[in-house]
């Protein structure tokens, strides 16, 4: 996912100034992506919204020394958010190679017995206790259901943490922080350059 | 996983174009630090923290794109993303091992087998990982890809010229 432009950005203004406009806009981006990660569930929103969340925790960690305590606990915030839509792209990582997996030994199985029948009408019922990855099956169906399940819990937590972020208006509150705590700290003047004060 | 080193000397008012400098000379000092002992299969944790400063310093220069010349930071950081990419196909490997052996200590005796053969055939991503791995450290010197990321650093500190080429509107 490609991440929003900040615009007006100067390389020679402030860095609290500069890191206020690219934590307003990251944090937009990152609650652009709610109404349908939340609706959908689908693995590709979850994903974009967990890069939105690490992008905005990295800019927050970034300017920690410009914010202090608001950007520090915008960056936990953002973190905690990160890490529960990682442990979801985990399961959805997961839960296709299981199955993958699984599909290649029933594969191997078929090939195997139909190998050991080659010649024959019909194949017996009993050729599959000699399946050779016969007692592989039970444990991957039992990694798949608990993959499974531990994603529709994961993003129930997840609905819910957003929710809550929500309901507390943390997103005001983080850009309140952050105004806040430059109204304290005004720029410092621009450095010297060799046009000011005395000629050499 | 390492604490990430903190940046000196920055506060509200130093110019941005300061701050990407320091930013960046810090993050990328930390990867290289953090180079040692990243092949070894047995302590995870190494490759994970040189993973874990290349994220950094990737981060750091998309948040300070604006202070840096286009084409070299462009380049610079497309290099960045390739070495996050190879630490990423040995890391990723590492967990998905960790975490299926950690399922499978919880299940039933008669659940295991299917889940180890899922382990084995990782653990054969985990070494092709390494061999990439490998390969791409030896890359690292030889494109000197810290001297070159120290010299980006520095050129954020040059005053602004109406002639240089910025990335006033570039990703953040």
């Amino acid at each position: 996912m490609k991440p929003r432009k900040v615009k007006g950005l100067d390389p020679d203004g402030p860095l609290a100034e500069n890191a206020r406009r690219i934590v307003k806009v990251r944090l937009a981006e990152l609650r652009s992506f709610a109404p349908r990660a939340l609706e959908s569930g689908e693995q590709e929103t979850l994903h974009d919204m967990r890069i939105a969340a690490k992008r905005l925790r990295y800019v927050l960690e970034m300017s920690e020394p410009a914010f202090g305590a608001a950007a520090d606990d915008g960056a936990k915030a953002a973190k905690k958010l990160q890490d529960l839509l990682g442990e979801i792209h985990d399961c959805d990582e997961m839960l296709p190679r299981v199955r993958a997996h699984a599909e290649m030994l029933r594969a191997q199985d078929a090939a195997a017995l139909r190998d050991g029948a080659a010649g024959a009408a019909d194949l017996e019922p009993g050729a599959a206790r000699e399946a050779p990855n016969r007692a592989r099956y039970r444990g991957l169906e039992s990694l798949g259901t608990y993959l499974t399940a531990r994603r529709a819990v994961l993003f129930e937590s997840f609905v819910r943490r957003w929710e809550k972020l929500e309901s507390t208006g943390f997103a005001a509150e983080l850009l309140d922080g952050l105004n806040r705590r430059s109204d304290l700290n005004p720029p410092e003047p621009a450095p010297a350059t060799p046009s000011d004060g005395a000629a050499a | 996983m390492a604490k990430a080193l903190a940046i000196p000397g920055l506060n509200p008012g130093t110019r941005f174009g300061d701050a990407a400098a320091a930013a960046v000379d810090v993050r990328a000092r930390e990867v290289f630090a953090h180079a040692e002992g990243v092949l070894d299969t047995s302590d995870i944790e190494r490759v994970h923290d040189m993973r874990v400063a290349t994220r950094r310093l990737r981060a750091a220069m998309e948040v300070f794109a604006a202070c840096f010349s286009n084409s070299e930071h462009k380049s610079l950081l497309r290099e960045v993303k390739a070495l996050a990419d190879v630490l990423g196909e040995r890391r990723d490997p590492d967990v998905a091992i960790a975490a299926l052996e950690g399922i499978a200590a919880e299940l039933a005796a008669a659940d295991r087998p299917g889940i180890e053969d899922l382990v084995d055939e990782m653990r054969r991503g985990q070494e092709r990982g390494n061999d990439r791995l490998a390969a791409a450290l030896e890359e690292l010197g030889e494109s000197r890809l810290e001297e070159r990321l120290l010299a980006l650093a520095q050129t954020a500190r040059r005053p602004a010229s109406p002639a240089a080429s910025r990335n006033g509107s570039a990703p953040a």
